[in-house]
């Protein structure tokens, strides 16, 4: 039996201090190793806020977040920016590249950050990915001079860069059309498939989200159902997702 | 402590290339900075030792008087001998006991000559002119003081004999030049003969009225059993008035006046252009430091995006910070390594276009140019700290979810 890379217990998010309001309500969740996991749910539901604590970039306000077994609610600042730079890659819904810097250099920055300075193997491994993911041309460059597919791909070779454990990626096909969107996705999952990795996409498209191994719903900051792709077989997936009614878990 | 990653410094400099014009601004206003200083350091130095040589360049730097008083006893109130127990005579116009003053004072460190002159007022007579003039008999260890050697205009320095040197002033007055014979009269109408032997410019007025004769003439001339005055040279010109205390506690029955002494408004007028060229100096650096950190703090909002996505990728706040910091650093280095140049170039286009006549030297010493450049970057630095901090409190999540 496979295990599980990220567990949580009992998350809860709440913004604002004299106006309190509560964005992630009793969030328990389990995400097996090297899965495919698609994170639904209508715009302010959270998604992006369990993504974000998940990722270690933000903090639950209660609950337990464990991680490759790793308790994180006592982890100092340096201890997540180490961890996140290690094994963590990050897609974010607007690209998010560093606008000063080629292809090139965005994809081997996570790596300069681990390493301190530029290696010769990285930029090796930089050049494989971009060839991978068909941006080798586009590696002199800058973030300006692409298209919005390329640098949605230039910031998927950067996730990939550290070889991490796990990908965050929050509505990377947002903003490309639905061709570009379904490549991007398509080669997303052949990396999951290939390296391993772990794969956690925030998407508001259904498709995409079918083609997940699990789908989990969120519904005014709590998980309204949560889905084995193929155990529930697509089909009655599809129906599932299109039910308004929660089940309370 | 964990030593600097070289991609900070890599990131640093590729946000200072990419933000060319801003980069280009405050590398200008720094170097501006350094520049002006540089120039104004170099310019005052080279004006206070312009006026300090003037004045003491060719002068005694202390002089040993007899006290114009009632001399006091020699035995002090304890029965012990004053003036370091050896025995001098007592003192009024004339220091008799010289040879041993100026033997206790050539042993004191520091001290680079000592001798004795006797000084009077006379008159020079050439021809139908006549002319009042100081006369000092010296020996010749004593011209050393005058640096007669160096402000000769003609003729030689040998004082033996009937032979004199005379100020460019009386020559001019006299028209006399080297080898005329004229004669020399004191207050009482004796009259002796002379023979010009040099003429010396010594640059100020009143030094150039002075006619030089030797020591063994002078105390003949003017009747004087002892000497009126010893003048000494120091090696270092502003120990003067120290060594001068020293002298002063160890002779009771004479007076000794230090240059400093002398010219007190001339030193306190020094102070106060030190002073006010300190404060200008000053807030050039203040306006460098705010023009950094402001410009750097602008650049600090403007990179925030771009820190949050270091962040996120596992940059640490330290790392953030210290991009800012080497920021600082290189608009620092190379502000004052174009300033210094620029404030070099600024001299020279000084020196030429100040006519010859007017012109002293600018002091440009290694201080003068190393202080200005290390406090540059020093301002930049620490200027940068506050974009620095901004940069290490932000957290990757406020960027994130704002966009
Ligand atoms: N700093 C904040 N202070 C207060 N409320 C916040 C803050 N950030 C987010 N929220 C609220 O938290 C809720 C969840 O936001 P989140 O961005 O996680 O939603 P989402 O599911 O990702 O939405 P979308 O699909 O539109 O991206 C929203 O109602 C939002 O208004
Ligand atoms: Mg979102």
């Amino acid at each position: 039996m496979a295990e599980d890379i990220i567990l949580t217990k009992g998350l809860n998010k709440v913004y604002g201090d004299r106006l309190k309001v509560s964005v992630l309500k009793d969030i328990n969740i389990a995400v097996r190793v090297k899965s495919f996991t698609a994170l639904i749910g209508p715009s302010g539901s959270g998604k992006s806020t369990l993504l974000n604590c998940l990722g270690l970039i933000d903090a639950p306000t209660s609950g337990s977040i464990i991680i490759d077994k790793t308790e994180f609610s006592s982890v100092n600042v340096n201890g997540l920016a180490s961890f996140r730079n290690l094994h963590m890659g990050f897609v974010f819904q607007f690209h998010y590249l560093l606008p000063e810097f080629t292809a090139l250099e965005n994809v081997l920055m996570p790596g300069w950050i681990r390493s301190g300075r530029p290696e010769n193997d990285v930029k090796e491994y930089a050049l494989q990915i971009m060839e991978r993911i068909g941006i080798l041309k586009e590696k002199e460059k800058f973030p300006a001079e692409m298209s919005g597919g390329q640098q949605q791909r230039v910031a998927i070779a950067r996730a990939l860069i550290n070889k991490p454990k796990l990908i965050f990626a929050d509505e990377p096909t947002g903003n490309l059309d639905r061709e570009t969107g379904f490549e991007v996705l398509k080669l997303m999952k052949e990396i999951n498939a290939e390296n391993g990795t772990t794969l956690l996409i925030v998407t508001h498209d259904r498709e995409i989200a079918l083609a997940a191994d699990h789908i989990i719903e969120l519904v005014d900051g709590r998980i309204c159902k949560q889905l084995d792709v193929k155990k529930t077989g697509k089909t009655a997936a599809a129906k599932e997702i299109e039910n308004r009614s929660c089940r309370i878990q | 402590m964990k030593k600097t990653n070289k991609y900070e410094f890599m990131i640093a400099w590729r946000f200072l290339v990419k933000g060319r014009f801003q980069t280009l601004l405050i590398v200008l206003g720094i170097s501006m900075g350094v520049a002006v200083q540089l120039f104004l350091s170099a310019l005052i130095g080279g004006l206070q030792i312009s006026l300090i040589d003037k004045t003491v360049g060719a002068a005694p730097h202390i002089t040993v008087m007899p006290v114009d008083t009632i001399p006091k006893k020699i035995n002090n109130e304890q029965g012990k001998i004053s003036d370091n127990k050896k025995v001098f005579y007592s003192e009024r116009r004339e220091i008799f006991s010289w040879q041993q003053y100026v033997m206790e004072i050539k042993t004191e460190p520091g001290v680079e000559i000592a001798a004795p002159v006797v000084n009077g007022p006379g008159f020079a007579e050439k021809g139908d002119t006549v002319v009042p003039v100081a006369i000092k008999g010296v020996s010749a260890e004593g011209l050393g003081i005058y640096r007669i050697k160096e402000k000769l205009l003609a003729g030689g320095v040998e004082l033996s004999g009937e032979n004199i040197l005379m100020g460019k002033a009386i020559a001019e007055r006299l028209a006399a030049a080297t080898g005329d014979k004229i004669f020399l009269r004191n207050e009482k109408g004796e009259q002796v003969l002379a023979v010009v032997c040099g003429i010396f410019d010594l640059g100020s007025d009143a030094a150039n009225k002075l006619v030089l004769v030797s020591l063994d003439r002078a105390r003949s001339f003017f009747s004087f059993d002892g000497i009126s005055a010893i003048e000494i040279r120091v090696k270092d010109v502003f120990a003067a008035e120290n060594t001068g205390k020293v002298f002063k506690k160890k002779f009771s029955n004479v007076k000794t006046e230090s240059w400093q002494e002398k010219n007190r408004e001339l030193l306190s007028a020094l102070r106060s252009q030190s002073s006010s060229s300190g404060t200008i100096q000053f807030f050039v650096l203040i306006s460098i430091s705010l023009a950094i950190a402001s410009v750097l703090g602008i650049a600090a909002v403007q990179k925030s995006r771009q820190l949050g996505i270091l962040k996120a990728m596992g940059a640490t706040d330290r790392s953030a910070a210290g991009i800012f910091v080497i920021e600082g650093a290189l608009l620092g280095v190379s502000g004052a390594f174009l300033g210094v140049f620029a404030g070099l170039g600024l001299s020279v286009l000084f020196m030429s276009a100040t006519d010859a006549s007017a012109r002293f030297g600018l002091e440009i010493t290694a201080a003068n140019i190393l202080t200005p450049a290390a406090l540059a970057v020093i301002a930049s630095v620490i200027s940068a700290s506050i974009p620095a901090r901004r940069a290490a409190k932000l957290t990757p999540v406020e960027v994130i979810r704002n966009g």
